[in-house]
């Protein structure tokens, strides 16, 4: 088991990457196998999963650790060995972003989040067990 | 779907290594424990069919959306 903490606030997390395969497909996109990852904005805030598989399917992303630090995952040796990871340096966790009508009204799925293995570009989007991690948390305060 | 009936204490076995047994029937709840390995995932179906709605209600937002988060994100910082 090993979790996933922020390590670094220097680290840029929200690099792009070209090809990410999923070794497990998201909850309701079964056929969505590969995406890329790219930049919306200049800051490494906000990025969009694209599908490579589905012309138009794109998923908002932003990075776990800017919006909450201390969110740690747990990922289980399943997952570590399914994702090839060898360092907790290499992973890098993302959160699927459900957009509103405004910030105040724009969530994040804290209970299945996005964790990609920067080296091997494999990424799965994990269930975890704790219950009182929203589906959809207010992104912002 | 196949349907059985079991009883408290007994087993169904799915495949050659998933095991539902029958813990417990109080009411009308009924405990059950899965014996699976850990490569194989077990999730209430309900909160599959929730994390299954909450992508698609996520995926490929208006561009609209996109830019209006895109300024309000800058704004924050």
């Amino acid at each position: 088991m090993m979790r996933a903490v922020a390590m670094d606030d220097e680290t840029p997390t929200l690099q792009e990457l070209p090809v990410i395969e999923m070794a497990r497909p998201m909850p309701g996109f079964p056929e969505d196998q590969r995406f890329a990852l790219v930049h919306l904005d200049d800051a490494g805030m906000l990025g969009a999963l694209r599908s490579l598989d589905h012309d138009g399917l794109e998923f908002l992303v932003v990075p776990a650790v800017q919006f909450f630090p201390s969110y740690a995952p747990e990922i289980e040796d399943d997952l570590v060995a399914e994702l090839g990871i060898t360092s907790a340096d290499d992973v890098v966790v993302l959160l699927v972003v459900h957009a509103g009508e405004s910030l105040a009204s724009t969530t994040v799925n804290l209970r299945a989040p996005l964790v990609i293995n920067t080296i091997t570009r494999r990424a799965a989007q994990v269930i975890l067990e704790d219950g009182s991690l929203a589906v959809a948390a207010p992104l912002v305060a | 779907m196949l349907v059985l009936s079991r009883r408290v204490g007994e087993s169904v076995v799915v495949g050659d290594d998933v095991t539902i047994t029958v813990l417990e029937v109080r009411g009308d709840v009924v405990r059950v424990g899965i014996a699976a390995p850990r490569s194989v995932a077990v999730h209430r179906a309900e909160l599959l069919a929730e994390l299954a709605t909450e992508n698609q209600s996520s995926a490929s937002p208006s561009e609209d959306a996109v830019a209006s988060l895109t300024r309000a994100l800058r704004e924050r910082r």
